[in-house]
């Protein structure tokens, strides 16, 4: 038998018209051949289904240490609390949903976090903190109807760097060890709601009722609230969510109506596929509403941060009026390895020109002889609501991303991503780096840096760049 | 020894050439081929399967991804409708990617956000070599057949096969060209080759362990070779086979976070 293989294998070679395609099997390895599946998983990082089918989901420990560039002395200064020289945070992060029943689903989501920082003891009350992300009960009383309850994350839009559709990111951020956006939405509060669901072929309709349960918290760019739920910060207001989603004309529409006390609005996204490697993606929406600055002043004085008085912040229109959100983009794969992504970004309510110029200007003025006490944290307090509600400062930017997931091998992966102001060409860029040491360990390195003047959005930062590596272990 | 070798590639070269001469003119056509190798590879009712895919670097086993295939033929455009979830390794396990026609999205529990990615972002990585066992190539491709040919398999043992040559003819396709050889009689597959729009070879997969499932016998290992650097392979085995009832409103963005909870 042998012999006869042997003999075919010569024959083969002797005649390649003959044979011409089966030259490509000679790379395979014989021990690839006779290899048992159990016997590779074994060899191999672990894998295979390892949950029950009642209880399944992920949890990971993870340990980042970040590092900040020295403050430099800037004509607006930021206040000395929100800058930090290095922090060092160990997590423990899990996300499980639990069947009790064919019509009965539990999800937890949560991250407890350790911190230590500079200029802060090793045991305080904003040592441990616990991000309860998603708890909550899913019943589906007939085939493709849910209804649920508790705090859930509900996320909408097709964009990566700005999702104007996405009603229920405001107040949601927790501390984060990249800037990326598509990685921030990983450890994102959810909303305290009841949702109902209904899907048919053809798309699917959804409501939701957020209840307002506590008056709002201050804007913390500290997060110092400890194991608190911080449902003042979700649950601030009654909300109500209505979406329509379709699978019509290849675009994948969702209409949304959002209803919020003197801030609701409608939007739409859509998405279509151009070729085989690219796809571009809009988003908009639309409510009356005033403009960053008047909500900032408004919520800052709400919450007592700013004195009743707007007048140390830069004059601004306080009307409200129709104003607009859009992202329109598209990625693309090169090569089948890289996808891009760009995105325009527009917020009618942001930063013009001349808003910013009025912020740089209120902000130096106060180093004059005679001039009032300094607004800077005034002044600061309207860029840490846009972060908290996140939302764009500047009226126009750019994103741009790139993912590179099997870069020079197939355990590195690099991702890149840069916002441009189209107001002052400011660039805030990070790149990222996730080595994957194993099935079960990741490494990861991100460098971010702020380019640009001192009289630009991202040029203004008194610390210009960050560097975070991380370790983590998943289980 | 030298006269049993050529003795044997002279009667292999007298029969090969008689067989064809004498199939030519039943030859079946090329798309009554393809359409006969996607039913050896596919279930005709919904179904499901788990997969592991096992990479090699230079013949040592380096990763593994488990991935558990949900699919159901459209009736009315004959495509597969595939929602692929990862089990392995424990930093993807939960993540969806859903394949229905021109519609592919990529679902991240962690972030519950729904990415519609394009043919070739699907490619990129271990998934796209989930669905290689469900592509309709039927539906999605225009085949030409190139003629009567003997190869080898993946296990070095001559096959008889009719070698294939087709074109993307839907936007859907993820390659604009492949090449498939299919053996004669059997109609199951023994190797397919995958091209990039540019010409360049990107994967050969060679079929393998033909198993009794789910009413036929089909390939239950397929090897993919990448082509752009050869001493990279990824062994798909399948198994657990079995019948499922999968709803079409499964098959859409917004279902995606509802499967997590299955």
């Amino acid at each position: 038998m042998r012999v006869g293989a042997g003999a075919i294998a010569v024959l083969l070679a002797l005649a390649p018209a003959l044979a011409k395609a089966g030259d490509d099997s000679d790379l395979i390895p014989r021990g690839v051949l006779d290899a048992k599946p159990e016997a590779e998983l074994a060899t191999a990082a672990p894998a295979g289904p390892r949950s029950s089918p009642a209880l399944y989901g992920k949890v990971f420990a993870e340990e980042a240490l970040s590092v900040w560039s020295p403050a430099r002395r800037m004509p607006v200064p930021e206040p000395p609390s929100l800058l930090l020289r290095w922090q060092n945070r160990a997590s423990l992060d899990a996300g499980m949903h639990w069947k009790l029943e064919p019509w009965l689903t539990l999800t937890l989501s949560d991250r407890l976090n350790v911190f230590e920082q500079d200029g802060q003891k090793l045991v305080t009350a904003n040592t441990v903190r616990n991000d309860l992300r998603e708890a909550s009960a899913s019943w589906q009383p007939t085939d493709n109807y849910y209804l649920e309850a508790g705090r859930i994350n509900v996320r909408n839009g097709a964009a990566l760097g700005f999702n104007p559709t996405d009603f229920f990111k405001t107040r949601s951020l927790v501390g984060q060890a990249s800037l990326d956006p598509s990685v921030i939405r990983q450890n994102r509060l959810g909303t305290l709601m009841l949702r109902a669901q209904a899907l048919w072929a053809w798309g699917s309709t959804s409501i939701a009722y957020a209840p307002k349960l506590a008056n709002p918290s201050q804007v913390s760019e500290k997060n110092p609230v400890g194991v608190d739920p911080r449902f003042d910060a979700t649950n601030a207001a009654h909300r109500v969510l209505c979406t329509l989603s379709l699978e019509l004309l290849d675009l994948s529409p969702q209409l949304l109506g959002y209803f919020e006390l003197h801030r609701s609005k409608l939007g739409v996204n859509v998405t279509r596929p151009i070729g085989n490697a690219v796809v571009v993606y809009a988003e908009w929406a639309a409510g009356p509403e005033q403009n960053l600055i008047a909500r900032a002043a408004d919520f800052g004085t709400r919450t007592g941060t700013l004195p009743p008085s707007a007048s140390r912040l830069p004059e601004t229109d306080l009307r409200v009026s129709l104003r607009s959100d859009l992202t329109s983009g598209l990625s693309w794969t090169l090569a089948t390895a890289v996808t891009l992504n760009v995105e325009y970004h527009f917020h009618e309510a942001g930063f013009t020109r001349n808003d910013w110029k009025n912020w740089f200007a209120l902000g130096s003025a106060s180093g004059a002889p005679g001039a009032p006490a300094s607004p800077a944290g005034a002044l600061w307090f309207v860029r840490g609501y846009a972060s908290d509600q996140q939302e764009p400062l500047s009226k126009h930017q750019v994103f741009i991303r790139a993912s590179w997931p099997r870069a020079l091998g197939p355990d590195l992966e690099l991702d890149a991503f840069a916002f441009v102001s189209l107001l002052d060409g400011s660039v805030l860029s990070q790149l990222a780096a996730n080595y994957y040491v194993s099935g079960a360990w990741t490494a990861s390195a991100y460098f971010s840096w702020n380019f640009g003047n001192a009289h630009t959005e991202r040029g203004s930062f008194a610390q210009r760049g960050n560097t975070t590596v991380a370790l983590t272990r998943y289980f | 020894m030298l006269r049993t070798f050529s003795f044997l590639f002279v009667l292999t070269l007298a029969l090969v050439g008689r067989s064809d001469a004498a199939r030519a003119a039943d030859a079946p056509s090329a798309a009554d081929i393809v359409a006969a190798a996607d039913r050896v590879r596919n279930p005709d009712t919904p179904f499901r399967l788990s997969l592991t895919l096992v990479e090699y670097q230079r013949g040592r086993p380096h990763e593994s991804v488990g991935l558990a295939v949900h699919s159901k033929l459209d009736p009315t455009t004959f495509q597969y409708r595939n929602l692929v979830r990862y089990s392995a390794p424990a930093r993807d396990a939960g993540k969806l990617v859903l394949l229905s026609g021109g519609s592919m999205w990529f679902y991240d529990p962690a972030s519950k956000a729904s990415i519609r990615i394009s043919a070739q972002q699907r490619l990129i990585g271990q998934a796209s070599n989930g669905d290689v066992l469900t592509v309709n190539l039927a539906h999605d491709y225009k085949p030409r057949l190139v003629g009567g040919e003997s190869i080898q398999d993946a296990d070095r043992q001559p096959r008889d096969t009719w070698h294939l040559d087709l074109k993307a003819a839907t936007p859907e396709a993820a390659y604009s060209r492949l090449e498939t050889w299919i053996e004669k009689g059997t109609m199951r597959p023994v190797k397919s080759k995958f091209y990039s729009d540019s010409g360049r070879a990107l994967k050969i997969a060679y079929y393998r362990r033909y198993e009794p499932a789910l009413g036929a016998v089909r390939p239950l290992e397929t090897i993919i070779i990448d082509a752009v650097d050869p001493h990279l392979l990824t062994k798909v085995s399948a198994s657990d086979y079995r019948p499922e009832n999968l709803p079409d409103a499964w098959f859409q963005r917004e279902f995606l976070p509802r499967f997590s909870e299955q």
